[in-house]
């Protein structure tokens, strides 16, 4: 007897079909995997960085800083997005995936491509850093495993897009989309864009590689950032769906009003790319025009989406506590929040550091005149660790407690552990970007294996205050390893010798308010 | 929150049986300025203020390394 196609979830009540089940372990198993791989190379980095450890030789710690960047920014970030997107498509709209087989395909392509990339880094034979920039030469496999992961991950966007396609024509869902799957949309638009500028630039350097054709590197740096930078952009449209997913799973948030959200994920469709432009700031190539129209303006389009989103959120947060009956004063439904409960805590601290400062130091560093003093300094990882590790990891690592019992129908294991996880990563990544950026105001450079700069023919002194501030980041880093260290710990114990869930122990199949994750919205503003 | 489960499977967010007063009485004109969400518009002034703060730092730091006359 074959398995049913669709289970019932006992939470949501959503219909779950098998192959999105399937496909959301999947990649949920292969993001937690780079996730090890990238936070193990994050504490060999660290303790390099740490002058008073300084761990790695130089070869080693280029090397493993190449590791760093590829695991995470790109393995682990896009493979749990893989996976959200299976769950915005084909299980918030009752519906199958389209073409599970080509999903499967693109899996396996998606895996031939990082274990290729993986090979040619751990070997030497990639020792180019996360940007890869022209004229340093890589093996031709590292460009063909980014290439393959690319294409894979293109497949799984279109898939997404074909399963909207099904869910419509077979009417298993009345009105617009949900807000999450709506986010989600957008994630996936941009990745399209992404994807292309990736194969745009990665096959060229791939037959630069192989020597059958010349890059100019001032176009390399043009073109690579529209995948560089963008790709991260997929991640803010991502965590934000992820925000609003999570405060529906765990207060009841509603959404405030859905054409405000819809209209701020259509600004990060249409000037997010743009805002790539901040990183070719100090390139002589480009005219002071070109970089004034595109972070002078066209990004700051962007940033006030997300400081839409930033309001929204909370305020709906907000919202959904007083219709629970908790709201009394100015902060009671902040005050009996369910902060034990790591879903929820996770979902706070994401926002929190993200805006405070991901988003502050982010825009800061956005103005051209200002770029002249952060670019190339500690400044720029100080920011990008609290948007995408602060923010999006620490969103997703807040979901998992949900795709734990929701989709593998397992307890969480190490409860007592959970609860606290999400407040050593976030107060770890909070002492370790904050430190960071100081560290690189006073000009510490940033990707630099020794800022003693012993041997050099020149000497460069640096504030006494600047060892206080790196000693204080890595204390922070290392916090945070412990908080990523529990992460993993918990779900790959959780997933493979997890304990089963029974369907009573869910909701009773009674189903919450969920804003977001319906259509249309209960409580719109008045 | 039972072990191993968080609170929003074990024991979903349900609004309070006066849902729909609650939400009529939250949107209602005399909340004035301050709306149905008064500790998020707190929040985000705090936010702003801290924005404020950090930018001006930052063009302060520039005038140190560029300097005008």
């Amino acid at each position: 007897m074959t398995a049913p196609e669709f289970r019932t979830c006992p939470v949501t009540g959503r219909r779950i079909h098998r192959d999105a089940d399937a496909l959301i372990r999947a990649n949920a198993v292969a993001a937690t995997v780079a996730l090890l791989v990238g936070g193990i190379a994050a504490v060999l980095v660290l303790l390099t960085r740490w002058q008073a450890v300084h761990l790695l030789p130089a070869e080693w710690f280029y090397r493993i800083l190449t590791v760093h960047g590829m695991s995470m920014l790109i393995f682990f970030i896009l493979f749990f997005e893989m996976a959200i997107l299976y769950f915005a498509g084909a299980v918030l709209l009752n519906s199958r995936v389209a073409t599970p087989r080509l999903a499967w395909g693109a899996f396996w392509l998606m895996v031939v491509g990082a274990l290729m990339v993986e090979w040619t880094m751990w070997t030497g034979r990639a020792d180019v850093l996360f940007t890869s920039y022209v004229p340093l030469r890589a093996h031709p496999a590292f460009y063909l495993g980014v290439i393959l992961f690319a294409v894979g991950a293109l497949v799984v966007t279109g898939i997404f897009f074909g399963t909207l396609v099904v869910a419509r024509r077979e009417r298993t869902y009345t009105g617009s989309v949900p807000l999450v799957t709506y986010g989600a949309a957008t994630a996936a638009i941009i990745a399209v864009v992404t994807l292309g500028h990736g194969a745009g630039i990665y096959i060229p350097t791939f037959l630069w590689s192989l020597g059958l054709m010349k890059v100019d590197p001032e176009v390399y740096r043009m073109v690579w950032w529209g995948l560089g930078h963008a790709s991260q952009q997929i991640n803010v449209a991502a965590m934000v769906s992820v925000w609003y997913l999570l405060g529906a799973l765990t207060v009841g948030a509603v959404v405030l009003n859905e054409k405000i959200s819809r209209s701020a994920f259509v600004l990060y469709v249409l000037f997010i790319n743009l805002a790539s432009a901040h990183h070719l700031l100090v390139d002589p190539g480009l005219s002071p025009a070109w970089k004034i129209v595109n972070t002078s303006y066209f990004m700051y389009m962007a940033v006030l989406a997300s400081m839409i989103h930033g309001f929204t959120v909370p305020a709906g947060i907000e919202l959904g506590q007083r219709l629970r009956g908790f709201g009394t004063g100015m902060f009671e439904w902040l005050r009996k929040a369910p902060w034990g409960d790591p879903g929820f805590s996770s979902l706070i601290f994401s926002i929190v550091v993200f805006g405070f400062v991901g988003g502050i130091t982010g825009v800061t560093f956005g103005t051209e005149q200002i770029n002249i003093i952060a670019h190339n300094t500690l400044r720029i990882p100080g920011h990008f660790h609290a948007t995408v590790v602060s923010g999006t990891a620490m969103a997703f690592m807040g979901l998992t407690y949900y795709v734990i019992p929701l989709i593998f129908r397992k307890r969480v294991a190490f409860w007592p552990l959970a609860r606290i996880q999400p407040y050593l990563f976030a107060g770890g990544m909070l002492v370790f970007s904050i430190a960071m950026t100081f560290a690189g105001t006073f000009g510490v450079p940033r990707r630099h294996w020794d800022i003693s700069f012993a041997q050099a023919p020149f000497d460069v002194q640096f504030s006494p205050a600047v060892d206080v501030l790196i000693g204080t980041m890595a204390v922070g880093g290392l916090v945070a390893a412990v908080g990523g260290g529990i992460y993993i710990l918990i779900t790959v114990w959780s997933v493979f010798f997890g304990e089963p869930i029974e369907a009573r122990e869910g909701a009773n199949a009674v189903r919450p308010t969920p804003g977001g994750l319906d259509a249309p919205a209960p409580f719109p503003v008045r | 929150m039972r072990s191993g489960l968080p609170q929003g499977v074990s024991t979903p967010p349900r609004h309070s049986p006066s849902v729909d007063e609650d939400n009529e009485r939250l949107h209602s004109r005399e909340r004035g300025l301050w709306g149905s969400t008064p500790g998020t518009l707190v929040l985000a002034f705090v936010f702003l203020l801290a924005f404020m703060l950090y930018y001006f730092v930052n063009w302060k730091l520039l005038s140190f390394v560029w300097k005008v006359g």
